[in-house]
């Protein structure tokens, strides 16, 4: 059940070049949110552009009735909502199916990896909220990756949850020079048993790559273009592979946009 | 008291305000939003006699106060409609239209006759004008031989209401209407989406996975008043008149231009309830200027010109 909200902005932050972290008042859709799910935001007040973005859930404060988004801006949506500082903004949500969370996860025998690539590490952030309230953030490593240090996002944030982290950058201005999947490739045989992942297309299909060969489930969060963020317009179709083998299309919005890493094609 | 009750060529709605086919789903995705029991009626997704896939994405892209689709009319085909979903609308009392879509006559016969008789659905939309699949679909909307073809084969596979889909992607949007007239259809529906395409400069290549796609929004509203306009005069069936309506004002143009009825399309994507503050604001707007029926409304700009 998804909320139509107004919601009041109270922050506005450029947390690195072209990254904005907005934050607005929303109780009930604070209570209701899941990590990995997402929020259909109106960027322009007139017809152009015409239809809302969706972006992910950053971060939420039930204690204060907040939440957080983190996006970088694209495109002319994404330009507008950043120039937006204060007054109200036009949110549906929460949508879509987010990571799943519950014990079954937490309860498995060894350490879980969430990897996060870019911007992707936007509702990770949500998703490491979740974990840190219900399990052992001992047993969690962060893996980020980023272009280059400046570009390495809410890293601190993360730390003060409590997690341990490593990081990876295209340049070695921090952490290893090089894909925050080769540092997911050097972790995975040290016992991680789950791993959670958001980032660019290209490390998302390298770690489902990497799940498949040793054999290990984890989650991705996916991303399409969309227009209605329902399931009533077929626009986000994704491929999939078929319970009883073959492909097909399933939505984005609403059958995702996290999917079981062994379930996407490629 | 307000009459805002129509009869589209023997659909009878409560109000003048549809939803337009593939942008509402089969509805139910939208009743965390609306009470669907409000709307004058539920056009659904375009239905074929197999399942359809659709296009490979990118199946949408944004264009200036509009957007293009490429959906390919994605169904889960007649018999899991007509067996699994319009049971689940069945309860609804608002009328549900069912849009049938195929690759040859045939196909279109063969879809309407199984939807003949099945509780729930109040009438058919025949789509001759989807621009987003190899065959059928545009190939019947824009040769006026072919779309009375269609047209007079489905109304002997059913006895449900017939509605006509149009395509201004014709040059003689009249010579269709009036083709499809003759053969028999009960209303016509239009517009569908205009033939566009965009492309990706820095990737140098079409942003479609289809190549083109169906423009819709409020870039397309003039064309669509028009093409209700030009019609109206040439053509007595009632008209669903649909292309970009956003507000009310906006669906007050359609029908002043000649539509009995409007359908509401894309922007269920920007405003879910959309369509409810349309069918607000045109009680509002009748009771506001002196009508106490909105029937006086339909074609009331053709006064004296």
């Amino acid at each position: 059940m998804a909320l139509l909200v107004q919601g009041e902005i109270v922050s506005h932050m450029e947390r690195a070049p072209g990254v904005f972290m907005v934050e607005f008042i929303a109780p009930n859709l604070a209570t209701v949110a899941r990590p990995g799910q997402f929020l259909h935001i109106r960027c322009s007040e007139g017809n152009d552009p015409l239809l809302r973005r969706p972006i992910s859930i950053h971060a939420v404060d039930r204690d204060r009735g907040r939440v957080g988004i983190l996006f970088q801006v694209v495109g002319r949506g994404t330009a507008l909502l950043a120039r937006r500082k204060d007054g109200v903004i036009d949110v549906m949500g929460p949508l879509g199916r987010g990571f799943s969370t519950g014990s079954h996860n937490l309860m498995r025998a060894g350490s879980i990896a969430v990897v996060g690539g870019g911007i992707g590490a936007a509702p990770l952030f949500f998703l490491l909220q979740e974990l840190a309230r219900c399990g052992d953030p001992a047993r969690v490593k962060v893996l980020l990756g980023a272009r280059s240090a400046n570009q390495i996002l809410i890293k601190e944030e993360i730390e003060n949850l409590g997690y341990t982290m490593e990081l990876a950058t295209d340049d070695g201005s921090v952490g290893h020079r090089g894909q925050v999947t080769e540092l997911l490739l050097k972790l995975l045989p040290e016992g991680v048993s789950y791993v959670y992942a958001c980032g660019p297309a290209p490390m998302l299909k390298a770690v489902c790559a990497f799940l498949s060969e040793a054999g290990i489930p984890g989650e991705v969060s996916l991303e399409e273009r969309m227009a209605c963020g329902v399931g009533a317009c077929l626009s986000c179709a994704c491929q999939v592979k078929a319970a009883g083998g073959g492909v097909h299309y399933r939505r984005a919005c609403v059958d995702g946009p996290v999917f079981p890493a062994g379930e996407v094609v490629w | 008291m307000i009459n805002t009750t129509v009869n589209l060529g023997g659909i009878k709605m409560k109000n003048p305000v549809a939803t337009a086919s593939g942008t509402f789903g089969f509805g139910l995705e939208y009743q965390q939003f609306i009470q669907l029991e409000k709307l004058g009626a539920i056009i659904v997704k375009g239905t074929t006699p197999a399942p359809r896939q659709g296009n490979p994405p990118p199946r949408i892209a944004e264009t200036p106060a509009g957007m293009l689709n490429a959906i390919g009319l994605q169904n889960p085909g007649v018999n899991k409609v007509a067996g699994e979903i319009i049971p689940r609308l069945v309860h609804l009392n608002t009328p549900v239209i069912i849009n049938i879509a195929g690759d040859t006559v045939e196909d279109y016969a063969l879809v309407a006759n199984k939807l003949d008789g099945v509780p729930g659905v109040a009438g058919l939309e025949i789509n001759i004008s989807c621009p987003n699949v190899k065959k059928g679909g545009i190939q019947f909307g824009s040769d006026p031989r072919s779309a009375a073809e269609v047209t007079r084969a489905v109304k002997a596979a059913t006895k449900l209401p017939v509605i006509v889909k149009l395509s201004p992607n014709v040059t003689d949007l009249v010579a269709m209407a009036a083709a499809v007239a003759e053969a028999g259809a009960d209303a016509l529906s239009m517009i569908n989406t205009l033939l566009g395409m965009a492309i990706d400069v820095d990737r140098r290549k079409p942003v479609l996975g289809n190549i083109t796609g169906g423009l819709s929004g409020p870039a397309v509203r003039p064309v669509a008043v028009r093409a209700v306009w030009q019609v109206y005069r040439a053509v007595k069936l009632p008209i669903l008149g649909m292309g970009g309506i956003m507000t009310t004002r906006d669906a007050l143009e359609f029908i002043l231009a000649g539509a009995t009825a409007v359908a509401v399309g894309t922007a269920n994507f920007v405003n879910p309830r959309a369509t409810i503050e349309i069918i607000e604001g045109i009680e509002n707007y009748l009771r506001e200027q002196g009508f106490n029926n909105i029937n006086q409304l339909t074609g009331l700009a053709h006064a004296g010109i």
